[in-house]
């Protein structure tokens, strides 16, 4: 039996923002985008989804007198991400 | 990377799996140039305070070790700033603390190894079984091994484990050998074994 796949991480973008994140405490926008390959408006419109589903939290602040902005990943989206594993899983062992 | 939104499970894993990896490997590209910093550092401050031991007055001048650490750390701060963003995460921060401890003891050490040999306190009363003669430099070579080992054996990089088990262990008994001002070329042959050549391999293996 195939589990629902959460369609705000089944997109190869977000997923890679949260896989990102899922091992960082924080990670900047330049460096999202410099690992991702996503151009920055594309990006910022993922964050955007992300953020409003409460999966990142997002900061904008300064460094030095450069706008920063740092990703965070919250409870919620770490469950969410446990969840899609696990929801992956189960089409691997279909396949098999 | 596209908005696709019709991903396969095995290409989802894919995509999980590159992502976490691609963000070690990013930690573990920047930390090539602190240890090629702070190793040669190391290498400049041991000959220096070597040279200037035999030729302008003795080992007062390991006072300079102190000055090297202040240098060391405003050039790590210059660095830093300078530096690519880098996700700040679990390895980061041991990696770091690891470092902090190394740095807190050699300081610590060598502040009271200065004391005495400033006169303040008396050798006799801190090492009086061992005729006067505290290893500062085989301790901190010691020190520096482990440190570096564990650096390596956090960013699963068998270079930097390798070399620095190697320096660690061989600058512990080669520093014993040579109690006089030679014991600083020692430490540098060290700091080269150890942070010099695992940070120019680290740069070369996660250059793109």
């Amino acid at each position: 039996m195939f589990q629902p796949l959460d369609p705000l991480l089944h997109s190869e973008l977000r997923l890679a923002v949260m896989s990102l994140l899922i091992s960082a405490e924080e990670a900047e926008f330049p460096f999202i985008k410099e690992q991702t390959g996503a151009t920055a408006g594309n990006l910022s419109v993922q964050l955007d989804k992300l953020s409003e589903a409460g999966y990142i939290a997002v900061e904008k602040t300064f460094k030095g007198k450069r706008p920063c902005t740092i990703c965070r990943i919250t409870p919620t989206g770490l469950k969410a991400f446990e969840d899609y594993v696990e929801a992956l899983k189960s089409y691997l062992h279909t396949g098999k | 990377m596209e908005e696709k939104e019709n991903l396969t499970a095995e290409r989802s894993l894919e995509i999980i799996r590159e992502s976490i990896e691609q963000s070690r490997r990013a930690m573990t590209k920047q930390s090539g140039r602190p240890m090629i910093w702070w190793g040669s550092l190391v290498v400049v401050f041991a000959v220096l305070i070597a040279y200037l031991w035999k030729n302008h007055g003795g080992p007062v001048w390991n006072v300079l070790w102190f000055v090297m650490t202040l240098v060391g750390i405003v050039g790590n701060n210059m660095m830093d700033k300078r530096r690519q963003p880098v996700p700040r995460n679990i390895i980061g921060s041991v990696i770091g603390k690891v470092w902090a401890s190394f740095g807190i003891f050699c300081c610590g050490l060598g502040f009271i190894v200065c004391l005495a040999g400033f006169g303040v306190l008396s050798f006799q009363s801190l090492a009086p079984a061992s005729g006067n003669f505290i290893p500062i430099t085989s301790i901190i070579t010691f020190a520096l091994g482990m440190a570096s080992t564990t650096t390596g054996l956090i960013l699963k990089n068998r270079v930097i484990s390798i070399c620095s088990v190697i320096a660690g262990i061989s600058g512990f008994f080669v520093a014993l050998r040579y109690p006089g001002g030679e014991q600083l070329l020692v430490m540098a042959a060290v700091a080269v074994v150890g942070l010099v050549i695992p940070g120019i391999i680290v740069n070369i293996q996660t250059r793109e």
